[in-house]
């Protein structure tokens, strides 16, 4: 894997990274796990998506259902966090109002990079007038991830880390499965690692010029 | 364009510090400082060191308010910060 880097001068700007096959095959599958968990359609099956995306009212019916109070699942929870924890009203007309819209969205981000990563090629590009919808996209399917990791705080987030250093060889970073207590949770933690990762790299690039900028107010001051 | 003078009763009502609301970010262990720091940047337009300052208070303090004003106003903010992923609530100012 390789993180987001500019593409060379002389076209239009774009952030490229480079996966390997099952690299992309796992992204691939969280993204599409996440619009399903959002009331998405299966991603791949686009006779039903160009149906739906062309009856704006039936996109905006789509979560309306689940609109009506706070999500059961503690991870869609945390991407339609509770508005106003202190009021109840305020938060159910709040979720009433905004979730669907919210949903859409959020299914529309992930099957862009579903399809990006469907295309042919180790390189995953993403246009420049893409880059923080894709940020915002990879945001919710960490904070996903980070509900099933029960990483509520920077602690938990830390243990988690450590829990996963154990698991791979000082020296080598092989990865050793005798010394991993639950396997899976490890797993899933190296997957929200590299996801952080790609994302802090995509995030370079998004803020590529800002330095610049920067340096040039504080001559200024 | 009416000339009257504005009642001052009508002005109270409108900066009774009960109508004034406030749209709050709180800190969680996933979202990256430099990805909070630009969502501060573009959807509030502030530069980059004062976006950092908000950006560090959420992460040390564990909140911060990013806006003030109508309720209606504020669910837009909060709707915005909704869809980047980050974590915000609205609750009257003073509370």
């Amino acid at each position: 894997m390789r993180g987001f880097q500019e593409s060379p001068a002389g076209g239009p700007s774009a952030a490229i990274a480079e996966l390997d096959p099952e690299e992309r095959a796992v992204i691939a599958r969280v993204v599409a796990d996440v619009g399903l968990l959002l009331g998405g359609e299966p991603f791949g099956m686009e006779i039903d998506v160009a149906d739906v995306d062309d009856d704006p009212l039936f996109r905006h019916f789509r979560g309306f259902e689940s609109a009506l109070t706070d999500p059961d699942d503690p991870a869609v929870l945390r991407i339609l966090p509770n508005a106003a924890p202190d009021d109840r009203d305020v938060a159910d007309e709040f979720r009433r109002f905004t979730e669907p819209e919210l949903r859409s969205l959020k299914v529309d981000r992930l099957r862009t990079i579903w399809k990006a990563l469907n295309e042919d090629g180790p390189e995953w590009i993403i246009p420049a007038a893409d880059a923080m919808s894709t940020a915002a996209a990879l945001t919710d399917i960490r904070l996903v991830l980070a509900s099933r990791l029960d990483m509520e705080t920077d602690d938990d987030a830390a243990a988690l880390y450590a829990e996963i250093d154990r698991a791979h060889d000082t020296v080598t970073g092989r990865y050793l499965a005798d010394n991993a207590q639950n396997p899976e949770r490890v797993w899933l933690g190296m997957l929200y690692q590299a996801l952080t990762w790609l994302q802090e790299s995509l995030m370079s690039y998004v803020m590529r010029d800002d330095v610049m900028r920067d340096d040039v107010m504080r001559d200024d001051v | 364009m009416s000339t009257q003078p504005l009642n001052a009763s009508d002005v109270d009502v409108a900066t009774r510090t009960d109508d004034v609301w406030v749209t709050l970010v709180w800190n969680d262990p996933v979202n990256l400082m430099s990805y909070v720091t630009h969502v501060f940047q573009s959807y509030f337009g502030w530069n980059r060191v004062e976006a950092e300052r908000r950006m560090r208070e959420v992460h040390e303090l564990g909140k911060t308010v990013v806006s003030s004003g109508a309720r209606e106003h504020m669910e837009v903010d909060v709707q915005a910060m909704h869809s980047y992923g980050l974590w915000a609530t609205l609750r009257r100012s003073g509370e």
